[in-house]
């Protein structure tokens, strides 16, 4: 029961966050906004009983790339004079294929009927043994092939950075 | 690792070594002899494709993870050839003084990205597919970004990563969707159990447009000219022909398995976006003055093409959309590499540089021409049996009304094409290009290419053997 | 919490204390017997002092930054275990707020949201000296986190668990970690100097080249804020510090001296305030006695130096750690 109460708070707060981020008209108020959306993804995970990914969640995006987007607004000062004029004919368009792309979500919704639920009756899975264990057995590959992308993106901010 | 794992994977295995090979020679090599890594490189990749020849063995590792078959290791072979004639067409650029600093990165960068798409290839679940389009793009952005004191090749690494980022999370939210209505990623788990419901429908939507990003169909396309022309030379015709190639080879696995249930739906999806991507292409394609340009927009349109094979949705079209892609990786390369040698020796890139080139450099335009007839389809060469098998294909399935509107816009395209030769051969030029000699890599690499372009159309042994490792629904 | 507020208070006397003794001064004695009243006016000044505000700033967020700052530092102080249990008639309450499992990382979590106090402080003021002053702490935090992370994973690696506590219980009597991970000890304390910006590497508030740093436009209690969070910051290393390396609340022969077991966990309890106090020293010992660096030195030190040696750690661990099993 609390956790549901919890559960709706949290979704509430990460939806309102979340509409915030492209609503707010200064992009330091967006960056933050940004920051309070995670720390409510975070909630959820912890919900989930996934303390770990709550926390490098939190260590990650809030805590070192949120900072960057944080550097880089403030470095450029953007404000709102700044910001490019649409036309309206862009604004309509984009408003009716926005209305188009709800209205197909909501409407597949109705696939949801028959489509198998999963169990997750076995809640453990999100503490940082078995998500250790899974992630070296199960998916060790995927888990590798992330490192090479790793290196292979260091390579090339490298190379762009470069002094001649 | 036994050594029959080792062989199953061997494609990504012997890349990666050599890519962490180079990474260390880098750091071992002076300043001053950068462009020994060049040889280093280029020897250590032939290795890797005569490897990835060895005889084949079908298997799946890791759980069901990575999967591979005489088709996929095939495919790999095909995409490692094409980068070895890239690698040739690029020695002369990667020598030029401003790059030396960066020559390794060069290898570096575009080694990982050959991994991203072999792993993409041979992937047998949704995470490996999203993982490896992720690692065939992401280092490419730096590859566009490579010549990143040029204004135009810095914007177009950008706009890349943007729209490469976007169509990704486009693309995750399908598998997300997937995964949700399916309990699994796996493919033979989610082949079986998706129907043509409503949300699973729209899943496959979501999915379809982030592939058809990378492949850059029509509405999807419009980063391509721009990327096209910012890009250097080289890593522009390793983006439309190995980059479009990967992802129209794991385009094709993934709808002929995992979408094998939604045939009907997906076929109607393909029909309208085929036509407009073949359409608006060629349309575009014709207006073009910079030869990168007028390549990038024909690309748009072959893809449009290979889609019809994948309409067949049977043996043939499977087979045919194999052998298209191969044959077209030789004609492009070769109009690439020609445009690349041109490039680097003259600094000349627009269409009306070209004129009266057969007069000064006869072999070049004969080279420029053999490729383009082959694009466009024009009988004796490749490309008209890579584009008939597709229609045969179409038509197979009883798209006749598609074929129709297909060879007309073959017509449209041998238009255009045309203009490039009738520039090199007939118009009049006061200062044409003064006769040049070709650096021996460029010049390897464009034989390559013509006996590509004649050896394929003539020799029946590819395509049955692409039909005897091939399979419809 | 309350314990933290007050350490921290003191702490402030102390520094000045020890400062004055390592300059040979007699340091704040006016206040009540030996100045130890000193603190609390300082607090009251802060307080009544009239509050100013930049009217370029952005109000909201020039509030939020202190806040934030103080809030995060208190924050921290949760999952550190202050003691072993204490028996109350048949119960056990343990001398820790929340044994967390992934203790250790909801620390560094926490550490690294700190950043934003300092960072929205310093932007909020426009003033281009907060701004700079706020990006280099900003970037030292990030930089210096690494490699405190790394540190901290060879911990993690030879106690087997995140959990403070268990970490703790494993370095019994005199069975403390820092036999074991000297060099890891080394870097954790450089890295936690840099991470609460003190001294030698207070860039962010450098009088000499960004007149206040981040905290130039603040005055009255906010500005009591971002100093105070400065020295629980400092407390909650030291804390860390002595949990992680000097075995916590544990002390060479405790199973011998045949105490019970409330007793026990005083005792414990006291012994953790003398290492934290210790190590508190420490810290203003180093601030007294060291010039301060210069930026890219600074930036050096952290990506060049500190982190391929904690890796190199970390491969050393292992492999001890594989010959031992």
């Amino acid at each position: 029961m609390f956790s549901t109460i919890l559960f709706y708070i949290l979704s509430v707060i990460l939806v309102f966050s979340s509409l915030m981020v492209i609503f707010s008209r200064k992009p330091i108020n967006s960056v933050l906004f940004l920051i309070v959306s995670f720390f409510a993804i975070s909630g959820h995970y912890i919900l989930l009983n996934a303390q770990f990914l709550a926390v490098v969640n939190i260590i990650v995006y809030a805590g070192a790339i949120m900072v960057l987007f944080l550097f880089t607004v403030m470095l450029l000062n953007l404000n709102k004079e700044t910001e490019p004029k649409k036309s309206a004919l862009v604004k309509i368009i984009a408003v009716i294929t926005g209305c188009l792309l709800a209205v197909t979500l909501v409407g597949s919704l109705k696939g949801i009927d028959n489509a198998p639920v999963q169990d997750f009756s076995d809640n453990s899975i999100g503490l940082i043994k078995n998500l250790g264990k899974t992630l070296f057995t199960d998916f060790l590959v995927p888990f590798e092939l992330t490192s090479v992308l790793f290196l292979a993106s260091i390579v090339g901010t490298l190379m762009i950075g470069k002094k001649e | 690792m036994n050594l029959e794992n080792f062989l199953i994977m061997r494609h990504e295995l012997v890349l990666t070594i050599v890519t962490l090979i180079l990474l260390i020679a880098e750091l071992s090599i002076s300043d001053k002899s950068k462009h020994k890594i060049i040889p280093i490189a280029i020897g250590l990749f032939t290795i890797n494709l005569i490897i990835g020849f060895l005889p084949t063995i079908s298997g799946s590792l890791f759980g069901g993870m990575y999967q591979t078959t005489a088709l996929q290791v095939t495919m790999k072979n095909i995409l490692n050839l094409g980068v070895l004639v890239v690698l040739f067409q690029s020695v002369k650029w990667l020598k030029e003084e401003e790059n030396k600093i960066k020559i390794s990165e060069f290898f570096l960068i575009l080694f990982s990205t050959l991994i991203g798409m072999q792993f993409m290839i041979s992937s047998g679940s949704f995470l490996m597919l999203y993982l490896g389009l992720e690692l065939a793009t992401i280092p490419m952005a730096a590859l566009v970004a490579y010549d990143r004191l040029r204004t135009k090749s810095a914007e177009a690494g950008v706009k890349l990563i943007l729209s490469a980022a976007l169509s990704s999370a486009v693309l995750l939210f399908g598998i997300s969707l997937i995964y949700g209505t399916t309990g699994s990623t796996y493919f033979n788990i989610v082949g079986s159990v998706f129907t043509s419901n409503s949300l699973q429908t729209l899943a496959f939507i979501f999915f379809f447009s982030g592939m058809a990003f990378k492949i850059s169909l029509v509405p999807f396309h419009l980063w391509t000219a721009d990327v096209y022309e910012g890009a250097p030379i080289n890593v522009t015709s390793y983006l439309s022909v190995i980059s479009k190639g990967a992802s129209a080879f794991i385009l094709l696995i993934v709808l002929f398995t995992v979408f094998k249930n939604i045939v009907e739906i997906w076929q109607n999806l393909l029909y309208v976006i085929a036509v407009s991507t073949m359409t608006i292409g060629n349309l575009f394609a014709i207006r073009q003055q910079n030869m990168k340009r007028f390549l990038a927009f024909s690309s748009i349109a072959q893809a449009g093409f290979i889609l019809l094979g994948l309409m067949g949705a049977n043996i043939t079209g499977m087979t045919s959309v194999v052998y298209f892609v191969f044959v077209y990786i030789f004609s492009n390369l070769g109009a690439f590499g020609v445009v690349s040698v041109i490039y680097y020796q003259t600094s000349k890139e627009n269409m009306d540089d070209y004129n009266g080139l057969y007069h000064t450099n006869p072999k070049l335009s004969l080279i420029m021409m053999l490729s383009l007839f082959s694009l466009a389809g024009i009988p004796p060469v490749a490309g008209f049996f890579g584009k008939f098998f597709l229609f045969t294909a179409a038509a197979a399935s009883g798209y006749y009304w598609l074929v129709f509107i297909a060879v007309l816009n073959a017509t449209i395209s041998l238009y255009y094409y045309l203009l490039v030769v009738k520039a090199m051969f007939i118009n009049k030029n006061d200062t044409p290009i003064a006769y040049f000699k070709t650096d021996t890599p460029a010049k390897i690499s464009l034989i390559i290419c013509v006996i590509g372009v004649f050896i394929v159309g003539f020799m029946s042994i590819f395509y049955q053997y692409f039909q005897s490792i091939g399979f419809g629904i | 919490m309350m314990i933290s507020l007050l350490v921290a208070m003191y702490s402030t006397y102390f520094e000045r204390k020890f400062a004055a003794w390592f300059q040979d001064r007699l340091g704040p004695n006016r206040a009540g017997p030996f100045g130890l009243m000193q603190p609390l006016a300082d607090g009251l000044k802060l307080l009544f002092k009239e509050e100013f505000m930049p009217n370029t700033a952005n109000r909201f967020l020039f509030i939020m930054g202190p806040m934030l700052a103080m809030f995060v530092a208190l924050l921290t102080s949760a999952v550190i275990p202050w003691g072993s249990f204490i028996v109350i008639e048949g119960k056990e309450y343990s001398l820790q707020v929340a044994d967390v499992n992934i203790g250790i990382l909801y620390i560094v979590a926490v550490t690294s949201v700190g950043v934003y106090g300092i960072m929205l402080g310093g932007w909020a003021s426009n003033n281009k000296y907060s701004l700079l002053g706020a990006i280099r702490a900003a970037s030292q935090m990030i930089s210096y986190e690494l490699a405190m992370g790394l540190a901290i994973l060879a911990i993690v690696m030879m106690s087997g668990s995140l959990s403070l506590s268990d970490m703790v219980a494993q370095q019994k009597g005199i069975n403390w970690n820092i036999w074991y991970q000297p060099v890891g000890f080394l870097i954790f304390i450089i890295c936690a100097l840099a991470e609460c910006n003190r001294a030698p590497f207070d860039l962010p508030e450098c009088e000499t080249e960004l007149v206040g740093g981040f905290h130039t436009e603040y005055s009255s209690m906010k500005l009591g804020f971002f100093l105070f969070s400065e020295y629980i910051n400092m407390f909650i290393s030291s804390a860390i510090i002595s949990a992680l390396y000097f075995g916590g609340f544990h002390f060479p022969f405790e199973d011998s001296l045949g105490l019970s077991q409330n007793w026990l966990a005083i005792v414990g309890a006291l012994v953790f305030f003398i290492k934290i106090s210790f190590f508190g020293f420490v810290f203003m010992w180093i601030r007294w006695t060291l010039p301060r660096f210069r930026y890219d030195q600074l930036m050096r030190l952290g990506w060049t130096w500190l982190i391929p040696l904690a890796i190199f750690n970390i491969l050393i661990t292992a492999v001890v750690l594989m010959l031992h099993n």
